[in-house]
């Protein structure tokens, strides 16, 4: 039995064309990765085979979960010089709607839903630096990863969110192979910073590859004041980056934690730091507690949004981002389960928010296996698509850039896509 | 699709042609930009766009997006022009080839040149649009239009 016949979940919700019909102003191709992101696409055996591992950048499956069982490619180009960021997902018993299917038809990649071929698509390619060594022998893989235009280090592989048990945000599955309490995640020595330096030395050999570099981790809670440790981190990651990079400030794209404002200003003083950005995740006060109850207990949602207000007064405006997970409101059974009364919710809340100058980074809130929003039915792509429009409206009207996570330094935010013809 | 010929593409190569570039942005108000890299890649126009914030490659994104028309125009030395419509078919972004060009137009530009995109542009229509050729046709097809001073009869006409 097919899912939908188990669900029926495309007679429930607009499809495609008819969303594509209703808002004309969302690119179809736009709309196109949005559903792919919602629902996911799985591999046939042909596109598999069509995966060159010295070519083509693999990574285990679930690399950033870090329960690797298969090897896939993590992303796919679309002829617009936009991307989708996943990989081969696996189909579970409860999956609640079909993914797409990545085929090959006439010796092309190309994406397919109901035996209808919608576009071509490319695998990401592999970085140079992945099957070179550090010096001290250490994978250079390991180090760093990468997206078409970004490289990425992880200077925690914990989220200390997780110590007290279900205190980590409910969507999420990044670094579940980490969640136990007397589990630190890897080691941070010397060794592993100077492995930092040399990889990053290496990885920047590629001309024309990276627009960006992007720090992102667990959060680390320990130290004098909350977060300080992880502070500390980020900033002898950046300072083993900066020994060979010769710029003054160079694009680095920080995720972190909510920062006081003792903590940015020091981040902003002591590194090339020119961005930054932490994540409210869902934007509203009493499912915040619910969603993500360790950063409501050890910060709160009102002193989130402030320190983001602070940021905004170090970084300026339009140079510090808010990420949220789009559509975990709808998350039952405490979430919104009118559609419409979500949208209304987040737009506003948003629209507060960038008034003091912080830009969105929308994310499709997709189920994945290792978060315990696992098993939950996600919004409708018509929702999806009013979120990325109403987003990217909000920014529109508030004069904000929202480069630092654009389509090439990112490109997993379907309202930052839409920044690209403003 | 309409062919480009040889001798349009030798054109494109000649230093001292012209290209401009005319496209729409979102509220329909068209932008006009020489794009000197414009040049033909089997039968697709192609062009490198070196910055990401110009109004050229918001106004290609979004003709892309929405399936809209572009038009070219190549003026060569002498004076011969061509008019081009199509539609931008894809946008490289990254990758192998992308370096190659990226590294590229650096030595053709210098280290601090940056490239964006490398635009492909498929032509639906190519027409001559030079002014003697487009004289000489109108002549042919519509003899109605023109003024009739040209006809009146001149002292040489019989010589
Ligand atoms: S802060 Fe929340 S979203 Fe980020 S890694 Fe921790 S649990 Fe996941």
């Amino acid at each position: 039995m097919s899912i939908n016949e188990k669900t029926h979940w495309r007679e429930k919700e607009l499809s495609y064309d008819q969303v594509i019909d209703k808002y004309p102003d969302i690119p179809p191709i736009l709309a196109l990765k949005i559903d792919v992101s919602r629902r996911g696409i799985a591999y046939t055996d042909a596109a598999f085979a069509k995966v060159d591992s010295n070519k083509h950048h693999v990574e285990p499956f679930n690399y950033m979960i870090g329960h690797g069982k298969q090897i896939s490619p993590i992303g796919l180009f679309l002829r617009d010089g936009s991307v989708i960021c996943q990989g081969h997902q696996e189909v579970y018993d409860w999956t609640y709607r079909d993914p797409y299917i990545l085929d090959v038809v006439d010796d092309k990649l190309v994406i397919v839903d109901n035996d209808r071929i919608f576009e071509e698509a490319k695998f990401w390619e592999k970085p140079d630096f992945y099957d070179k060594y550090t010096s001290n022998g250490t994978p250079m893989r390991e180090i760093a990863s990468a997206r078409p235009q970004r490289l990425t280090i992880a200077p925690a592989t914990k989220c200390h969110f997780w110590d007290v048990p279900k205190e980590g945000c409910k969507y999420c599955a990044l670094f579940s192979a980490h969640r136990s309490a007397n589990d630190e995640g890897d080691i941070r020595d010397d060794k592993w910073f100077s492995d930092v330096t040399e990889t990053v030395e290496e990885a920047l050999k590629q001309k024309g590859r990276y627009a960006s570099f992007h720090m992102t981790a667990g959060s680390t809670l320990s130290g004098k004041e909350i977060f300080d440790d992880e502070v500390d981190l980020y900033i002898k990651t950046l300072k083993a980056a900066e020994r060979v990079i010769d710029a003054k400030k160079f694009p680095v794209k920080l995720v972190a934690s909510a920062f006081s404002k003792k903590q940015l200003q020091r981040m902003y003083e002591e590194t090339a730091i020119t961005t930054y950005t932490t994540d409210l995740e869902v934007l509203n006060k009493n499912l915040f507690g619910w969603v993500c109850p360790g950063k409501n207990r050890l910060v709160g949602y009102d002193e989130w949004k402030h320190r983001l207000y602070d940021a905004v007064e170090i970084f300026g405006r339009g140079n510090v981002d808010c990420g949220i997970v789009g559509g975990v409101e709808t998350a039952q059974p405490n979430g919104f389960e009118d559609e419409q009364e979500a949208l209304n919710n987040v737009l506003t809340e948003a629209e507060e928010i960038a008034s003091h100058g912080v830009s969105f980074a929308d994310c499709v809130w997709n189920t994945l296996p290792g978060a315990i929003f696992m098993k939950q039915k996600t919004p409708s792509l018509e929702y999806y698509v009013q979120l990325a429009l109403g987003l990217a409206e909000v920014r529109r009207k508030n004069g904000l850039y929202i480069y630092t996570d654009d389509y090439r330094r990112c490109g997993n935010h379907p309202n930052t896509d839409l920044a690209r013809i403003d | 699709m309409v062919k480009i010929n040889d001798e349009l593409k030798q054109i494109l190569d000649e230093p001292d042609t012209l290209k401009v570039l005319a496209v729409n942005n979102r509220e329909g108000v068209p932008h006009v930009v020489f794009k000197g890299t414009l040049h033909a890649e089997d039968n697709q126009f192609v062009f490198y766009d070196l910055l990401q914030s110009s109004e050229i490659n918001k106004n290609l994104v979004n003709t892309i997006w929405f399936e809209k028309k572009l038009a070219i125009n190549i003026l060569s030395k002498d004076r011969r022009s061509f008019h081009i419509v199509g539609t931008p078919v894809k946008s490289v972004t990254a990758g192998k080839y992308f370096e190659s060009v990226y590294e590229n137009i650096q030595e053709r530009f210098g280290r601090d040149t940056d490239l964006n995109a490398i635009w492909y542009i498929e032509p639906e229509q190519i027409q001559e649009v030079s002014f003697a050729y487009r004289q000489a046709e109108q002549r042919e097809k519509f003899p109605i239009l023109a003024h009739l001073d040209q006809i009146t009869r001149r002292d040489d006409d019989d010589e």
